[in-house]
């Protein structure tokens, strides 16, 4: 132990609990999920099925905003990722500029990994 | 796809994409009433008796047509209230009795 | 207060009393919020001095405090950096607080991107910092149609973003708000801090107009 410290990185064997990392990094490229839930849900039917990247996982973790609307405050946490979508992607039809997107916050349990 | 199916599994609130007006640029000072009801709100919220989320699901459980037909700070109100019932902490016939007191006090001379 | 109605089935967005309310006696849902209120104050739930003071709370908070928050990011790089990275910290820098523990994104206008936000879902809002939404913002009309064709509610603003910039449209839906930190318009360099904010309007933070040097001439 001479004090000089290796290369910061984390420790190898911390073994994470389920649910506990995030699982989406910026870059990913996801598609929102295509169930049709009856009850409280907060990822708009426009985007439903459609395709789009990470932009940021946001930290820390969250309560499954589904769960707090039935009166969950604790637990039950996961992460919210802001999502890019073309407007292209969203909407078959859009009429603006090709350059134009969407941002939205969707947790992660809406959110399945996507071929490129 | 039964004809009802969407009433059912699309929130009346969820309208993002639908078929709208021209924005109305209305705005209105908030009535006391209504700045006291926001406030509630708050409060609820900070005693988690009803979270912000529990507040919006309660809204979207009154339905489309009181969604449509009551304003604002009317759903959250009525919201406010179901949700109440639904935790035991207020009961209907407590709540009408109550208003029926409190509306008493404005007819009095 | 001055509105138009478009047909019997018109949104009811925008509160307008229905009801004849003669000589100020409260209407029905006024009576049912005294109810509600009264009831869980005598249940020792809430307090009636934490109603009053979460009044006194809402009454503070307008957009003259994100004005300043802009003004400052405009004459401030380095506050300016620490507001994009982390919005709640540094609008609490200025003493803002965030009573409703939300998370604030300050997003910027760029000569590449105009933000533009909107809760499709309900009326998510950075009330902390802007206090409370307009009726329209909180409408069915702008809801619906900023997430499929912001240029043309954008227009309806006179608002004209040329088609080589983005139009990037922020629906909050989740726990993070969003504030629109909008261009600083030409011609300002000499303005102080306080001037700079007379500019920066509740408009120009939802995203919905740029900021502009007022027309009538503010003196600098």
């Amino acid at each position: 132990m001479d004090g000089t410290s290796k290369s910061a990185g984390p420790l190898s064997g911390v073994v994470f609990a389920l649910g506990e990392k995030a699982i989406f990094k910026a870059g990913d490229r996801v598609r929102v999920s295509t169930r049709s839930p009856i009850g409280h849900y907060r990822v708009p039917t426009y985007l439903r099925g459609k395709i789009g990247s990470v932009e940021k996982a946001i930290e820390p973790a969250g309560i499954d905003n589904e769960e707090e609307g039935y009166g969950r405050n604790a637990g039950s946490k996961r992460h919210y990722y802001r999502v890019a979508f073309r407007m292209s992607e969203i909407w078959p039809d859009y009429a603006g500029s090709e350059r134009d997107g969407l941002h939205i916050e969707v947790f992660e349990t809406w959110l399945e990994r996507a071929e490129r | 796809m039964t004809q009802t199916e969407k009433l059912v599994n699309r929130l009346p609130n969820d309208v993002g994409g639908l078929p709208a007006d021209a924005i109305q640029r209305v705005d209105h000072e908030l009535e006391p009433w209504e700045k006291r009801c926001h406030a509630l709100a708050d409060v609820l919220d900070f005693h988690k008796l009803i979270n912000t989320e529990e507040k919006r699901c309660g809204v979207e459980a009154l339905g489309a047509e009181m969604v449509a037909k009551l304003s604002y700070y009317e759903r959250w109100i009525v919201a406010f209230a179901n949700i109440l019932f639904h935790k035991g902490i207020l009961t209907p016939t407590e709540l009408a009795l109550k208003m029926k007191e409190v509306e008493s006090r404005s007819s009095e001379g | 207060m001055t509105h138009q109605h478009e047909g019997d089935d018109h949104d009811h967005d925008h509160a307008h009393p229905h009801a004849e309310i003669g000589e100020g006696r409260p209407g029905y849902y006024d009576i049912m919020e005294t109810a509600v209120r009264e009831l869980l104050i005598e249940k020792k739930l809430i307090g009636a001095d934490e109603i009053r003071r979460q009044i006194e709370v809402l009454d503070s908070r307008s957009p003259a405090l994100g004005a300043k928050v802009v003004a400052r990011a405009w004459t401030d790089p380095a506050f300016r950096a620490r507001l994009l990275a982390n919005g709640r910290a540094a609008c609490e820098e200025l003493g803002i607080s965030f009573y409703d523990d939300t998370q604030l994104i300050v997003i910027e206008n760029t000569d590449k991107v105009h933000n533009l936000i909107v809760c499709t879902l309900c009326s998510c809002y950075p009330r902390p910092v802007l206090g409370l939404p307009p009726d329209w913002y909180k409408a069915k009309p702008y809801r619906a149609r900023a997430v499929v064709e912001p240029r043309a509610v954008l227009a309806e603003f006179g608002t004209i973003i040329p088609d080589d910039v983005e139009v990037r449209v922020h629906d909050s839906t989740a726990m993070v708000r969003y504030l629109v930190l909008p261009r600083r318009p030409a011609g300002t360099e000499h303005f102080s801090e306080e001037e700079l904010a007379a500019l920066v309007t509740r408009d120009t933070m939802i995203g919905v107009v740029p900021a502009t040097v007022d027309i009538t001439g503010a003196a600098p």
